[in-house]
């Protein structure tokens, strides 16, 4: 910014004229222009406040009839105004056109998106069937709103997030320089403590002891800076231990955010992903279909005549170990009926006839005599 | 129906159950196994009798296949092998002789227990020859085993004091393994007892007015509870039952009475000439009680199917789809016949000690014929069974002359099964695949043993 600056401020004469009013920067050096993205004409400010005040106007050059708003005007960032421009577009299209990487099939998908995409950028800027190119965006701007709208969010809250990372980045560092800050002091404070410690057990000591102070009090400070160091080793590998935690917390932030809904594919961009719906999962069956307690041949009652079972109802020492008689019916009308429809001399020819594939039938009970006979091997099952 | 699929899961239905084909081809396979083994069995023990000095018992004798040519022709003339006829008469005569067996405890051993033994020793004798194992054996094993699976508690000992003879518990408990493994350890058999008492009980309630109509025919308006109930109180007598004590006053005595007859005989018809022939193996025991009942009490039995299966008079359309009706009027003529021919097999049924002739028969097939034609290699099961049960085998010390002599017979034959049974294995599973060092080490296992 302050190189462009600069620049602006070394820049020749026609530069420092108001096109609209032709007050120069000499007259009024606190002059600035503004320019309204829907023309790019510049003008100075208070020629803005002059026309645009009172509602949108015409642009004052001569042969630009656009209407403009004093709402849209601006300072102007680059020094070239096609540059400028560019940006701009770039930035709408892109605003637009904002599918994220993860919503395309393959990278080839997602790298064509990327070319089309400058490819509009590029009509647009340099005027090329610029008509079919709007149209063709806002076309796809209504029709995929919501997708569009959910990226934009998606876009915010990385944005948001990075930025809440780096400041806590900032602050942790400043924290840790404190820290550092302090043990210096700290460290040097003791050195002096001890240091006077030292001398004035020697002023107080006699002389023959001199020699043995001054050794211990040397230990004694060796002895305290090791064990400060070793301490702030340990602190330091904590520190480093949580800024990694950190990262790795910030990185799935950003891995699990959640996935907006897309609308289906859209004509402009070819590749999307499609959206599988999963389908509603059906109310569990614990009988897989079957129905509990279907009978085919029977119609289970909750009393049977019968002189032999009915004092059995009556018979507390009977009931009082839970013995249920409708257990008794159930089994006993299932064993009457199970297997009345299974035609053994049928279904068993079948089934040898099936299962005579290599002769198995006939071995497996060969073998079953032969292993019954012989003192090996149990009978296998055929 | 959803019973018979219910029905589909048990091992009897997976097993158990044969056609008649299958079922005579099982039991000549099994003969002329058995009768292979005996022979070479026997011809062995005679060359070892011959060489009892000089050549060790140890040695494998060499033979090509159970029937080897050369050996002394006079031999295989005196060595005379059961057939499959008599050997199913003489497992019959032990079927019987357990029912009196079980007659003989104080309590009486319920019928289910024997019921099961019964059917224990038949699936046992199916892949088992008399030759090789005797009855005599068996038999009470079975039975002990079945007071177990049946949860008939018992104590071994109680349990030898009622086996008539000097049979000690070890004798009984000594095949107990064999017995289990010969019927792949599956306990389950499925009685038609308490699928009488469910027939009964239904029927029972039908003459109370208070039937429900099947699930299949509720919708018909022609069964109601009151309408089957009519129609059951006007059946028409049955013609003189089969046993004939208790049938003089049967058209005038309530509903009531006669379904309790029919039961009463349905159930003496089970428990004997059921367990006794092959029914079980061919038929279901829905099938079977029914078939009884049938024998029973005809018109009942009509009456009670009718109830299940709707009238005759409902056409069949083949071309239509499953509904329920078409189904019933598909199953009910075979399942008609097929209650035909299970009908037929109980009625001719006739017990042994009913037929002097049979008997006298049959006493020498078991007293001379098995005698002489006995597996002398299995005589001693004590030796086997503790051999397959490494954690009783304590006394192998005292019987390794017997399944030295075991081991020379088995190996080959074992051998022979083994390989085959790897190489169908390998077949089924794919051709192109190599196990590596499958092969070799059958052949270790085999050689080792």
């Amino acid at each position: 910014m302050p190189s462009a600056r600069d620049a602006m401020a070394n820049r020749g004469d026609d530069d420092e004229v108001c096109p609209v009013c032709k007050s120069s920067r000499y007259l009024n050096p606190d002059m600035q222009f503004l320019i309204n993205p829907e023309c790019y004409h510049k003008m100075c400010e208070s020629c803005v406040d002059r026309i645009f005040s009172s509602g949108p106007a015409n642009c004052p050059v001569a042969g630009c009839h656009k209407t403009l708003r004093k709402a849209r005007f601006r300072k102007q960032t680059f020094e070239d105004i096609n540059v400028e421009r560019e940006v701009d577009i770039r930035r709408r299209v892109m605003q637009i056109l904002n599918r994220r990487e993860e919503e395309f099939d393959s990278k080839r998908a997602w790298d064509d998106f990327l070319e089309q995409r400058e490819e509009i950028i590029a009509n647009l800027v340099h005027g090329t069937d610029v008509a079919k190119t709007e149209s063709d965006l806002q076309k796809y701007a209504s029709e995929n709103m919501r997708s569009i709208r959910a990226n934009q969010a998606l876009e915010a809250q990385e944005a948001s997030s990075f930025k809440e990372q780096q400041t806590h980045e900032q602050e942790l560092a400043r924290l840790r320089r404190e820290a550092a800050k302090q043990e210096y002091e700290n460290e040097r404070r003791e050195l002096q403590a001890s240091r006077e410690d030292v001398l004035s057990r020697l002023a107080a000591g006699r002389p023959g002891d001199a020699a043995a102070i001054a050794r211990e009090g040397k230990k004694v400070l060796l002895k305290k800076s090791s064990a400060r160091r070793s301490e702030e080793d340990r602190i330091r590998q904590k520190q480093a231990a949580l800024r990694n935690s950190d990262a790795r917390k910030a990185g799935q932030g950003g891995l699990t955010a959640d996935k907006a809904d897309i609308a289906g594919d859209s004509g402009l961009i070819k590749g999307l992903k499609k959206i599988v719906t999963p389908e509603p999962e059906k109310p569990y069956d614990p009988f897989g279909g079957m129905v509990p307690n279907k009978r085919d041949y029977y119609t289970l009652r909750d009393f049977y005549p019968s002189s032999y079972l009915d004092p059995i109802r009556q018979d507390t020492r009977m009931q009082a170990g839970g013995y249920d008689l409708q257990e008794y019916y159930s089994r006993t009308l299932m064993e009457a009926f199970a297997g009345l429809g299974c035609f053994i001399d049928e279904e068993m020819a079948q089934r040898d006839g099936a299962g005579s594939l290599g002769g198995s039938r006939p071995d497996a009970t060969q073998g079953a005599a032969q292993a019954a006979v012989s003192s090996t091997g149990t009978p296998e099952a055929s | 129906m959803i019973e018979d699929d219910f029905y589909r899961t048990s091992s009897q239905y997976r097993l158990w159950s044969f056609t008649t084909a299958s079922l005579q081809a099982q039991r000549a396979t099994t003969n002329a196994v058995a009768s292979d083994r005996v022979r070479a069995a026997i011809r062995r023990a005679q060359e070892a009798r011959r060489s009892a000095t000089s050549s060790a018992t140890g040695t494998p004798v060499p033979e090509v296949d159970g029937s080897t040519p050369n050996p002394a022709k006079g031999d295989e003339k005196a060595i005379e092998c059961l057939t499959p006829e008599e050997e199913q008469q003489t497992v019959s005569y032990y079927c019987e002789q357990i029912i009196q067996l079980g007659e003989a405890y104080k309590p009486p051993l319920p019928t289910i227990v024997r019921a099961t033994a019964i059917q224990y020793l038949r699936r046992f004798y199916l892949t088992n020859s008399p030759m090789t194992y005797h009855p005599k054996q068996i038999m009470p094993c079975a039975l002990f085993l079945a007071t177990k699976t049946d949860n008939y508690y018992m104590s071994l000992r109680q349990f030898a004091d009622g086996v008539p003879g000097d049979t000690t518990a070890e004798d009984i408990i000594a095949p107990e393994f064999l017995v289990m493994q010969s019927l792949r350890f599956t306990f389950d058999v499925r009685h038609p007892f308490r699928g009488l008492e469910g027939g009964i009980m239904e029927l029972q309630a039908l003459a109370a007015g208070q039937g429900p109509p099947a699930p299949h025919l509720a919708h018909t308006h022609t069964h109601t509870a009151e309408s089957l109930q009519r129609a059951l109180h006007a059946l028409p007598p049955p013609p003189n039952a089969p046993s004939t004590s208790t049938s003089s006053s049967s058209s005038s005595s309530s509903v009531t009475d006669r379904i309790a007859r029919a039961h009463h005989h349905t159930r003496e018809i089970l428990k004997s000439a059921a367990q006794i022939t092959d029914v079980y193996f061919l038929f279901t025991p829905a099938q079977i009680w029914l078939a009884a009942l049938r024998l029973a009490d005809p018109p009942l039995a009509g009456y009670y199917l009718d109830t299940k299966l709707g009238g005759g008079g409902g056409p069949a359309q083949p071309s239509g789809e499953a509904t329920p009706e078409n189904i019933l009027a598909v199953l009910r003529p075979k399942l008609l016949r097929t209650l035909a021919d299970c009908a037929a097999m109980l009625q001719a049924y006739k017990p042994l000690a009913s037929d002097p002739e049979r008997m006298k028969t049959l006493r020498r097939i078991i007293g001379k014929k098995l005698y002489h034609c006995q597996n002398p290699e299995k005589v001693h099961l004590g030796g086997a069974a503790q051999k397959r049960i490494p954690a009783a085998a304590l006394a192998a010390a005292a019987t390794t002359t017997t399944t030295g002599g075991v081991d020379s017979g088995a190996s080959e034959s074992e051998m022979e099964r083994l390989a085959k049974k790897r190489k169908l294995e390998t077949a089924a599973e794919h051709s192109g695949s190599k196990d590596i060092f499958g092969g070799e080490l059958v052949m270790q296992r085999t050689k080792e043993r």
